[in-house]
């Protein structure tokens, strides 16, 4: 049974209220063992952890990570491992957070954004960081042992404020997207051990015309879809093998544009494991794509299988699949809530 | 214009949702906008496409001081720079038959030599001629004055380094951090502010202290007011701009020889800067034929050559400061000599370099040069939590130094960075002597007839500077949302 022959339904399991603010990021952790925890952050200058109780029961809020941003908490990552929280604020710093026992202890600060952190983001093995800015860099640090961070690279090519960086999910390359409408492709130098930028996306380039706010990499790493102000989606591909062969040739082409779906800025896409692209919008919609294998002689094609509206009563920022196979979508939004929502199918 | 600074400078850049005239704080200084609209943009910013309504202003002048005084941007205006320090302006003012001196960098002789294809020595010579037929009155050497900036260093470092073991409790003495980039002390003055500022040495750049010897004791040996003089010195870096504008560089003419109408007259020590590649243009705009131009002899007042018509100076290409002090400090504090070159270990990437010096199985002096906005983030990681454990650190906001500047003569199509700065460093150093800075006869004469010894108090009130944190005004702060 394949997905584009079910009957999606999305349906609404819990709505979080706890943030005085807008909620501008999430993130589930990649730890597999525990119950599924998510990590949620915002206007309010805090991030708060939630934990569903027991693999049917409700979610909880665990923890509160407050007194350390004294400004928006914009998005928030967890390490390949889970141990680590990575907090990106507009006080332009970026904290760490150990996971201990129940508790979260801030571990590190990292400082140098001249101005607000607008994305944090983990590279597969946990060994670098990345953030990214108003200030138009790019900032890779390296993880060192005892929770020390060292900087390995800054990277100034964003004209404008850089929305989201996000790294590959198997090779160290390193994609980040703007008010500047690209998108840029950055690796490490084979010879002098600095990053630069391997490629730009742009306009040109079949790329947005407005503010791109959201990447997200699908599963195997062959496929990006971005998301924009302009009202599309946008899905990129790439040659996998030649990608991890570490061959700067593999080159991130256009696939296709989603155009027509979306009325309002789309400010977050997510790829589940399985293959479905999830877009938090302007509109308060949550809206589902699937690729349809029918299209394979032009390329992919993607169709609309879910429009949730009124998913939230404001702007949907962040939509999130759980990264098990349990169908679990969190989304987060101005309205100061979040929303854990099921993904079944129907006979 | 903006990206002709550093990347350490242009990471302060804050334009971002606002154009440049509207960022700049200082044009709104007449009409300011009400707080009120600015919190309401704060809560929308992160979303709103469009920039806050213009505010309609009259275009107002903003001058590189108003610019080194604001905690908001660098400055974007091209205007700005170029106003006073252009080669419009030292043209004219050869014109205006003010006495106009030239004080040319090291990095800059090897940028035009390997521009040309000639030695750092022919350069020199053909670049007097060619600006003497301008009407310039003579051309001086940072080196020279360099060295004598190498000796006060030495000597601060000595006496910090004192003060570390004579008082544990003194904790801001050591790192000592070199002072000669005006892009890094630009950016701990806006950015870092008064936790990194006691750490930068005290003493003044090379260009500052030629300027200081020049306005303060050769213009009074040779009778000439220095209001007449128009320094201007010849450098691989745009930001050295800011530092010539910097108001501690400006200084009150004395009473002198019963005319009393100049008191209080505000002398500039360097009047403009030009870059290498400015020089390059104005040699351009003369239609010279500049590799067959004569040789003039040097000016040998300010300049490090010897009897036999070589250079001389230290080999460091970003000023030799940490090389220079290891040095001096393993002679002085533990009467190690040791010979140069130094061989600086790569830590990291070649542009995070350390020396050591043991004494009996224990670190005595750890220096190490730290180059670029990416190492310089680490080290001041580093002392920010107390994990520091250098004594002396050489911090340039460039990669690779200073012979990588932002105002050098840009490589030719298919050159690659790496080779294009060895050709550099090749010619910084080909005709060039390495000689000891203790044994300038130029610079010992200045302190016999001047100055009276490194750390003298004539030498600490004319040689050395002070830093001054960046308040951040409320209109930044609320630029900077």
């Amino acid at each position: 049974m394949s997905l584009r022959d079910e009957r999606l339904e999305l349906k609404e399991i819990q709505r979080l209220e706890g943030h005085a603010d807008r909620v501008w990021g999430l993130a589930w952790s990649p730890a597999a063992a525990a119950p599924p925890m998510l990590a949620s952050c915002g206007g309010d200058k805090t991030v708060r952890i939630w934990q569903q109780s027991s693999p049917s029961g409700s979610f909880e809020c665990k923890a509160v990570l407050e007194e350390t941003h004294t400004r928006t908490v914009r998005s928030c990552a967890w390490s390949p491992s889970g141990k680590l929280l990575a907090t990106a604020s507009f006080d332009a710093t970026t904290a760490i957070w150990e996971h201990i026992g129940d508790d979260f202890e801030c571990v590190s600060t990292l400082e140098g954004h001249e101005n607000e952190v607008k994305s944090v983001s983990w590279n597969a093995s946990g060994s670098l960081l990345a953030t990214c800015g108003r200030d138009k860099s790019v900032w890779i640090w390296e993880v060192l042992p005892g929770n020390e961070f060292e900087c390995v690279s800054v990277l100034q090519g964003h004209t404008q404020d850089v929305k989201m960086v996000q790294w590959h999910p198997s090779v160290d390359v390193l994609i980040s997207c703007s008010y500047d409408n690209t998108i840029k492709v950055w690796a490490e130098d084979g010879d002098n051990d600095d990053w630069h930028c391997v490629q730009t996306l742009d306009e040109s380039t079949n790329g947005h015309s407005s503010t791109v706010w959201g990447l997200s990499f699908n599963a195997s790493g062959d496929k990006l879809v971005t998301c924009s102000d302009d009202l599309t989606v946008k899905i990129w591909g790439t040659d996998l093998i030649k990608l991890q062969s570490g061959d700067g040739n593999a080159m991130w082409r256009h696939l296709c544009t989603l155009s027509g779906y979306h009325d309002r800025t789309i400010f977050s896409v997510h790829w589940s494991r399985e293959g479905i692209i999830a877009s938090g919008a302007a509109d308060d919609a949550i809206r589902l794509f699937v690729d349809n294998k029918d299209g394979l002689v032009d390329g992919p094609m993607y169709e609309l299988r879910l429009k949730k509206d009124k998913a939230h009563d404001m702007d949907v920022n962040s939509v999130q699949w759980n990264s098990s196979d349990n169908g679990l979508l969190a989304s987060a939004s101005d309205d100061g809530s979040v929303k854990i929502w099921k993904l079944t199918s129907l006979p | 214009m903006s990206e002709k600074f550093s990347a350490t400078l242009r990471i302060g850049d804050l334009n971002d949702y606002i154009a440049p005239s509207q960022g700049c704080v200082v044009s709104l200084k007449g009409i300011k906008p009400t707080p009120h609209k600015l919190q309401k943009s704060e809560q929308n910013a992160e979303k709103s496409r469009s920039a806050p309504n213009p505010l309609q202003t009259d275009p107002v002048k903003i001058s590189l001081k108003d610019c080194l005084a604001c905690s908001g941007c660098i400055t974007s205006a091209e205007t700005v720079m170029l106003e006073k320090q252009s080669l419009d302006e030292f043209l004219s003012s050869i014109k205006k038959g003010k006495t106009v001196i030239v004080s040319l960098s090291p990095q800059s002789r090897a940028s035009l030599a390997v521009h040309f294809g000639l030695s750092s020595l022919q350069i020199f010579k053909k670049l007097t001629t060619f600006l003497k037929s301008l009407g310039v009155k003579a051309v001086f050497d940072t080196s020279c004055s360099r060295d004598l900036a190498l000796i006060e260093s030495c000597n601060e470092f000595v006496s910090r380094y004192k003060q570390l073991s004579d008082d544990g409790s003194c904790k801001s003495s050591v790192p000592m951090i070199s002072s000669a980039c005006p892009g890094w002390i630009c950016y701990a003055e806006k950015t870092l502010g008064s936790y990194i500022l006691p750490y930068i040495s005290s003493v003044k750049s090379p260009q500052q202290t030629m300027g200081s010897i020049i306005k303060q004791h050769i213009c009074q040996k040779m009778c000439i007011r220095p209001d007449d003089v128009y320094h201007v010195t010849v450098m691989p870096c745009y930001d050295k701009k800011l530092e010539a504008a910097r108001d501690d560089f400006m200084f009150e003419v004395k009473s002198q020889g019963g005319t009393h109408e100049n008191i209080g007259l505000r002398i500039t020590e360097v009047d403009s800067v030009l870059t290498s590649g400015e020089v390059l243009d104005l040699i351009q705009a003369k239609s010279v034929d500049f590799r067959t131009l004569d040789e003039s002899s040097l000016d040998k007042l300010l300049t490090n050559v010897n009897e036999e018509g070589h250079l001389y100076g230290v080999h460091g290409s970003s000023g030799g400061y940490a090389e220079t002090i290891f040095q001096h400090a393993a002679k002085i504090l533990f009467g190690k000599e040791i010979k140069g070159p130094l061989d600086f270990k790569i830590i990291k990437n070649s542009d995070f370099r350390e020396v050591c010096l043991e004494v009996e199985g224990k670190t005595v002096l750890k220096f190490a040069l730290c180059y670029g906005f990416r190492n310089l983030q680490n080290i001041v990681r580093k002392i920010k939590t107390g994990k520091c454990d250098y004594h002396f650190i050489e911090v340039m906001a460039c990669p690779s130094g200073c012979l990588n500047g932002g105002g050098q003569i840009k490589r030719k199509p298919g050159q690659s960075p790496r080779d294009f700065i060895q050709s550099l460093e090749m010619a910084y150093t080909d005709d060039v002597l390495a000689s000891d800075p203790f044994k300038n006869p130029v610079i010992k004469t200045l302190y016999d007839e001047w100055l009276d010894q490194p750390g003298s108090e004539k030498a600490k009130k004319l040689m050395h500077t002070e830093y001054h944190p960046v308040v951040k005004s409320i209109t930044a702060a609320l630029q900077n949302w």
